[in-house]
């Protein structure tokens, strides 16, 4: 601990040697292509601390030491240009080259350091802001989906709001957690997904059946995309290690824009919009009482007389069509000292289901303040509030979710209401609700107030020529509080049946992260210019708070919606506090011409959710590239060949580590009995070691960008549930074990089909394969999902795919029957430009990958499939056999997930819509998800009863149907 | 500035003293040694819940096989097509494989503080005894559980081992009933040196059985049930003469007196307070997914007054008929008629047609035909069935075993009942395709644990 205040202190001595001898340098930065001046650019002045940002008009000033210095113009979007300005010259003037495969971008290496792009040895993915808010999407995860390489990114379900899964380069755990850790300007947010406790509803828990099947939404879906940046994504541990123990499943780091010097630039985008569902599923038609006859028995009988009536009672649940509306503003200016960006946003999604949506609103202040010229200070907060509306779908034992009620309730009833009253409702005499009625009168609420703030203070002591030395401090708090709220009214038809009519459900969770982080990057650069090292030194303290209280309150009198009114009511808390510690170091090596680029870096943590909370786990890594430039003769093309290798870890679930007793009371008396899981006081954390090689090529004049990545890994010291012989009185007892790998290949490849001033095409394409083998298991194949074997269950089993799905063929053997995992993914997204016009579209495959479709199997079992005569009778039939391979299912689709015609306004009709103030005006029409071509027969190929899972995500039972959506946007600059 | 980074760099040691050692905040652990007078008495308790948890879900499922129960599910199907047709699934948890582990674990839960009760320095050594006897007395009440639901002599007896041991050996269902039976001894004597109070207070189904003499009866009455059984299974007259002798003897609660309450017995509690749990088997009689199999309205006798033996028209109501893959019921159940309604464990009514059959396995028709026509009469409202004495010994048996139907009714016995006396079989499948279950398997977990 000593030697770190030491080198704290050391850096004090550098301070106070600045020359006192300045001049000013002006000018103007432009594109080469459209001559447009260049907002935002940063000009600096090499060898020294001083930096200076272009304004709107392209306009910066800098103020350099006497004599002749070398200005170096850096612009997202475009090359970087180094220039040489003499002793007297106070004017410079830059042309900047398009840089459309961001080769010269910086790209994340480190908690605070970066590389260009061009010499980066690992494949991380950065997604610009443009890319990003090209369509409108309900949430961020969404706007991610087929833009990144080794990302399988799927919704969870339809319901508003969000409950999307990221998954990074395929299965890298079984029981622990499974999101990629996310960072916003630095600090680690939380992106948990809190139950709502619906299933005090559905009781989809019981009947032996796991839980985890509230739908819900992982807190990634409370950030604005509009404020975003760039997203860089870090895919495995090669890339990661310097995250630790929280970054086995990746890292996605989210920065957010910043304010540029000068006069105050309005954006304004307004949209309006509506979706509507993309597929359902409809129940059997019955010809006559014959037909009814022999499903419902004598019961039918009232309804075909002897020709039975239709009502599409399922349609009517999810056709609303319902507008949809956002406004994001946002101003950014300020001086050289002082800049501002700060954004509101105010959105509303509509749902297709009565009483669905989503509702947002956010506001953001990012400032950044120059302290003399060698202290800043970057501060960041947002405020967010968010109201989804979910209605009530996946599993239930209540015959609640509508898609386990339509299967048992034949078309020939109509449940369609006689007015708006709850009474007018009429009851399902086939099943324990009408889900006509549960939707018009259930309410689940979600309402989600975040504050997210960060501040951060630099410090540079030592900029010469040929050092540098940099402090950041960074402290952040992601502090949100989710409050839940379930009502569920006596009157609803099922609510008499468990004795306690009208149900409540209140629940807040509350979560605070803190984090402080301390840097330290050390530049040098020798006389001979050899190479230039920079190392850093980082300490990370992270404190995570999570407190969740549940009230679920039965028996309430009509029209009461007070917990306090209900006869019987059952609390539930979860605390989980977990705190971190971490030191960390690396060291960079640009040498050879800046062609060669060398890494090494290491990182110790301890956590308090490891059962030795003293220990230190080492997450070593290193990384080389080297780049062979003007290949086959051509100045722009180059070949890079880069090789990273790293570890990381996956943190014990909080509660590994121990064995609780369960507790309960009988009669006002208190008991406590021994748990049913048994944890590991030596609980450690799972270590992944990744290799990663890949070739980025530029060729073709620099017209077509390739980047070839492999990698290989392996996860060790898997936490793992081992099942004890039942009669020891245990279910479960953890543990560290067992071995897995997966492999994979990702390509990513640009290519500028033509560019000049009036038209432009550009291509973009993603290949993702992924692999995953279970090495090792020091325990009997088990099953972590599903519904057991005879309905299909993802089996771990050594030797055989992690994803693999498994259930009985008709002799009665448990085979495997699928793989969740898809062949390849495929994304092919096209940007044109023709002069004012714009069109882009992003196309995304998935090929393979298997779904068990258990509402299809419900609506088969209770002969109540709309194609029973031509393929529900066979189906049932041939699972009455004993056969699960029917309701497995190929997954496949082809989505266009996006697509945009826009148009720039000409400047004389933007003067005339708009007056003087708006200088810019754009108009488009976007689409989400409109073309789906999808084989599976089941409600959507994405859906995933169980939420956000390390394997058993795949399984389809009565989703919320997702939707497609379409929207005009207008984006005004003033 | 140089004072606000050392302060930053004192701020970084301050969180490298933090203390990493977060206990578990949401529940205790396991109970420790020399526990406390209030640790004991929530461990009682613990093991009573534990117990608990399997009492309603055994009932319904072994009404379901045993076939006083429907259950139509819509969102779970199995419990008419594992249930009624099968195959049984030992590695389904809910179904098949099911009845196991939540015994066991009132078993451990039974274990861990039997382990330790000595240790407790903050009770007497009549109060631990005390202590013992009714830990005991519950740990046999579930091993006996899994008896009745398990018929392939392989149950683990010796499972008091710690995590990580090896499974504990299987014996033969015989065996393992014979521990029962010492357990049920050995907790009997600790009971005896164990003063005149218990160190605890019971949940109000134990009322009347809360202290030391009163839990003995208990612990009486389930030793003649386990000897009865014993005597079904093979053991013959020396169990049935143990069970005679013990309900004849005033050591349990039996009582045909004229003030005598046939309900009085030992229950578990529900309720819809805070942490407790409502009964399960509560439901609405005329909507819930629960019916009654027609076969007991089928077999109820009529009084002779008028209307149907009073045991099926009070635990039974009419609902409108339901038909589902072929299985019809008219009848709904109000044996649970609330959430706060008790299940036994066991109680008067049962000791006295326990005694019927022992009396009628020992060849005294006499007073078995005493008992069961007392039964008839006075919990059905029937008319007692004349020369029943002179009826052979298996006519006797079948009719105590029709009363045991009505007077036992959604109570989880009857499926275990027709087994050990030999009368499970074709005769009560609804559909053609089911099939009639001697057993539940032993849940695949337990097998491959073994492996």
């Amino acid at each position: 601990m000593a030697h770190r205040i030491v080198l704290v202190c050391v850096g004090l001595v550098f301070g106070g040697t600045l020359a006192a001898q300045q001049r000013a340098i002006a000018g103007k930065v432009t594109g080469s292509l459209d001559g447009k001046a260049i907002a935002g650019a940063s000009v600096a002045v090499v060898g020294t601390a001083r930096l200076a940002a272009t304004n709107g008009s392209g306009e910066y000033t800098v103020l350099a030491p006497a004599g002749p210095v070398t200005l170096s113009v850096r612009a997202v979007g475009y090359k970087r240009k180094v220039l040489n300005v003499s002793g007297e010259q106070t004017t410079a003037d830059v042309v900047l080259e398009a840089d459309i495969f961001n080769l010269d971008a910086i790209v994340v290496t480190g908690q605070a350091t970066g590389v260009e792009q061009r010499n980066l040895a690992n494949a991380v993915t950065t997604v610009r802001a443009e890319d990003l808010n090209r369509a409108p999407t309900g949430t961020l995860e969404g706007a991610l989906q087929g833009k990144i390489p080794g990302a399988l990114i799927q919704e969870n379900s339809g319901a508003p709001g969000g409950g999307v899964q990221i998954n990074l380069r395929g299965v890298s755990t079984i029981n622990a957690s499974v999101d990629p850790l996310i960072v916003v300007d630095g600090i680690i947010i939380s992106n948990d997904a809190i139950g709502n406790n619906l299933n005090a509803i559905t009781a989809a828990a019981a009947g032996g059946n796991a839980s985890n099947q509230d739908n819900p939404v992982n807190r990634i879906a409370d950030l604005n995309p509009a404020d975003i940046d760039k997203i860089e994504v870090l895919k495995g541990a090669s890339a990661a290690s310097i995250y630790g123990a929280q970054a086995a499943n990746g890292v996605i780091i989210i920065s957010t824009r910043r304010g540029q010097a000068g006069a105050p630039q309005f954006r304004m985008t307004q949209r309006l919009g509506e979706s509507h569902v993309i597929h359902v599923l409809k129940s059997r038609v019955f010809r006559d009482s014959v037909e009814a006859d022999s499903v419902y028995g004598t019961k039918a009988q009232t309804y075909c007389r002897p020709t039975c009536p239709y009502f599409d009672n399922i349609s009517p649940l999810w056709d609303r069509h319902p507008l949809s509306s956002e406004t994001d503003l946002s101003v950014s200016g300020g001086s050289d000292q002082t800049r501002y960006f700060v954004s509101g946003l105010v959105k509303r999604d509509g749902g297709i289901a009565p009483g669905t949506g989503y509702d947002k609103q956010a506001a953001r202040v990012n400032l950044d303040q120059q302290l003399g010229s060698r202290w800043t200070l970057n501060f960041q907060t947002q405020a967010i509030h968010s109201l989804s509306h979910r209605g009530i779908s996946n599993n239930d034992n209540s015959g609640t979710s509508p898609y386990l009620v339509f299967p048992l309730t034949p078309s020939f009833v109509d449940l369609r209401p006689t007015g708006s009253r709850i009474s007018d409702y009429p009851v399902n005499p086939f099943e324990r609700s009408n889900p006509l009625q549960t939707y018009a009168f259930l309410r689940n609420d979600e309402d989600v107030w975040r504050i997210l703030a960060t501040a951060t203070l630099g410090w540079q002591p030592v900029a010469t020529d040929r050092q540098t030395l940099r402090f950041t401090f960074t402290g952040g708090l992601d502090n949100f509080t989710q409050r839940n709220d379930i009502f569920s009214p006596p009157e609803l038809q099922f609510e008499p049946n468990d004795g306690q009519p009208g149900t409540v459900v209140l629940g807040k969770t509350q979560n605070t992260n803190v984090n402080a982080l301390g840097n330290a990057v050390y530049t040098l650069t020798p006389a001979s210019r050899a190479y230039r090292a920079t190392t850093s030194l980082g300490v990370q303290y992270f404190d995570k708070s999570l407190n969740f209280t549940n009230l679920v309150g039965r028996n309430l009198p009509p029209g009461q919606i007070n917990i306090d009114q209900a006869t019987s009511i059952a609390v539930n808390q979860d605390l989980q506090p977990i705190r971190d510690l971490a030191i960390f170091g690396q060291e960079e090596v640009l040498g050879l011409d800046e062609r060669l680029l060398l890494t090494v870096g290491a990182r110790g943590e301890r956590t308090s959710r490891n059962g030795n909370v003293k220990r230190f786990f080492l997450y070593p890594k290193a990384a080389a590239s080297y780049r062979f430039p003007a290949l086959g003769g051509s100045a722009g093309d180059e070949l890079k060949l880069r090789a990273a290798w790293g570890q990381t870890g996956n943190q014990p679930n909080f509660g590994n580590k121990f064995t609780p007793s369960a507790t309960g009371t009988i009669g006002g008396l208190f008991g406590s009995s021994a748990g049913f899981t048994a944890g590991a006081a030596n609980i450690r954390p799972e270590r992944q070691t990744e290799l990663e090689g890949g070739a980025d090529a530029t060729l073709a004049n620099g017209r077509l960008n390739v980047n070839l990545t492999g990698y290989t890994r392996t996860v060790s010291d898997l936490i793992l549930v081992q099942t004890p012989a039942p009669s020891s009185g245990r279910a479960a007892s953890v543990f560290n074990g067992g071995r897995l790998r997966g492999r994979g290949i990702e390509v990513a490849a640009g290519y500028v089909v033509t560019q000049t001033p009036t038209v432009s095409w550009l291509v973009h394409a993603t290949f993702t394969k992924t692999t995953s083998k279970v090495l090792a298991l020091p325990v009997p194949a088990f099953q972590v999902g599903g519904f057991g074997t005879s309905l299909g269950a993802f089996q771990v089993e050594v030797g055989k795919s992690a994803t693999q799905i498994v259930g009985n063929d008709s002799l009665g053997n448990v085979v495997q029957v699928g793989d969740g995992t898809p062949d390849f993914q495929l994304s092919l997204a096209n940007d044109l430009t023709y002069r004012r016009f714009g069109l882009s579209f992003l196309w995304d495959w998935k090929h393979g990958g298997d779904v068990i479709n258990l509402t299809e199997l419900l609506f088969d079992l209770f002969r109540n499939s709309e194609d029973w005569a031509t393929g529900g009778r066979q189906r049932r039939a041939l699972f009455f056999k004993g056969e699960t391979q029917p309701y497995v299912q190929d997954a496949s689709y082809l989505k266009l997930r996006e697509a945009t015609l826009s148009y720039h306004l000409p400047a004389s009709a933007v003067h005339q819509m708009f007056g003087d103030r708006v200088r810019n005006a754009t108009v488009s029409l976007s689409g989400r998800n409109l073309i789906r071509i999808t084989k599976f027969r089941g409600i959507d190929p994405e859906v995933s009863n169980f939420g956000n899972q390390a394997i058993a995500r795949n399984i389809d039972v009565a989703p919320f149907p997702p939707s497609r959506s379409i929207f005009f946007s207008i984006d005004l600059d003033f | 500035m140089k004072a606000t980074t050392c302060l930053l760099a004192l701020a970084a040691l301050g969180v490298w003293a933090c203390d990493f050692n977060i206990t578990d905040p949401n529940s205790p652990g396991p109970i420790g040694t020399d526990p406390s007078r209030a640790d004991v008495a929530d461990h009682v308790i613990g093991v009573i819940l534990a117990a608990r948890s399997d009492a309603a879900d055994w009932n319904l499922d072994a009404g379901i096989l045993g076939r006083e129960a429907y259950r139509f599910d819509g969102s779970d199907p199995r419990f008419i097509s594992e249930f009624l047709n099968g195959p049984l699934d030992p590695g389904g948890g809910a179904f098949g494989g099911d009845h196991w582990i939540e015994e066991y674990n009132a078993i451990l839960s039974a274990n861990q503080l039997l382990d330790v009760i000595g240790t407790a320095t903050r009770l007497t050594a009549a109060e631990q005894n005390g202590t013992r006897g009714v830990v005991e007395t519950l740990k046999a009440y579930e091993f006996v559980m899994v008896l009745m639901g398990h018929a392939e002599d392989s149950i683990p007896v010796d499972v008091d081992l710690p995590i990580g041991a090896p499974p504990a050996p299987l014996v033969s269902n015989d065996s393992a009933f014979t521990f029962v039976s010492s357990l049920l001894d050995a907790a009997d004597a600790h009971l005896a040196a164990g003063g005149t109070a218990l160190p605890f207070t019971l949940p109000a189904g134990f009322t009347g059985f809360a202290d030391v003499a009163g839990y003995r009866k208990f612990n009486r009455a389930l030793k003649a049930a386990v000897e009865v059984y014993r005597g079904s299974l093979g053991c013959g007259a020396p169990c049935y003469t143990t069970a005679k002798g013990l309900l004849e003897s005033g050591a349990t609660f039996i009582d045909t007196s004229a003030t005598a309450n046939l309900a009085a017995g030992v229950y578990f509690d529900y309720s819809t307070n805070p942490g407790d749990a409502p009964n399960p088997l509560f439901q609405n009689p005329q909507t819930g997914e629960n019916f009654v199999n027609p076969r007991i309205k089928d077999s109820a006798e009529t009084k002779p007054t008028t209307g149907l033996d009073d045991r099926f028209t009070s635990k039974t109501v009419p609902r409108p008929i339901t038909t589902t893959e072929n299985l019809t019921s008219d009848v709904g159940w109000i044996r649970y008629p609330a959430t706060t309604a008790q299940i036994p464990f066991i109680k008067n009514e049962e000791l006295i047609l326990l005694r019927a059959e022992a009396n009628n396995a020992l060849a005294l028709p006499v007073l078995a035909a005493n008992d069961v026509n007392y039964i008839r009469v006075t919990s059905g409202g029937l008319a007692p069935i004349a020369g029943l004495a002179a009826q052979t010994q298996a006519q006797i048996l079948g009719a105590i075993l029709h009363e045991r139907m009505y007077s036992l009714l959604y109570e989880g016995h009857r499926w275990f009942d027709l087994r050990r006396t030999g009368r499970l079989g074709p005769y009560l499948k609804d559909r053609a395709t089911d099939a009639v279950f001697p057993t539940l398997p032993i849940p695949l977990d337990e097998v491959l644990a073994r492996k």
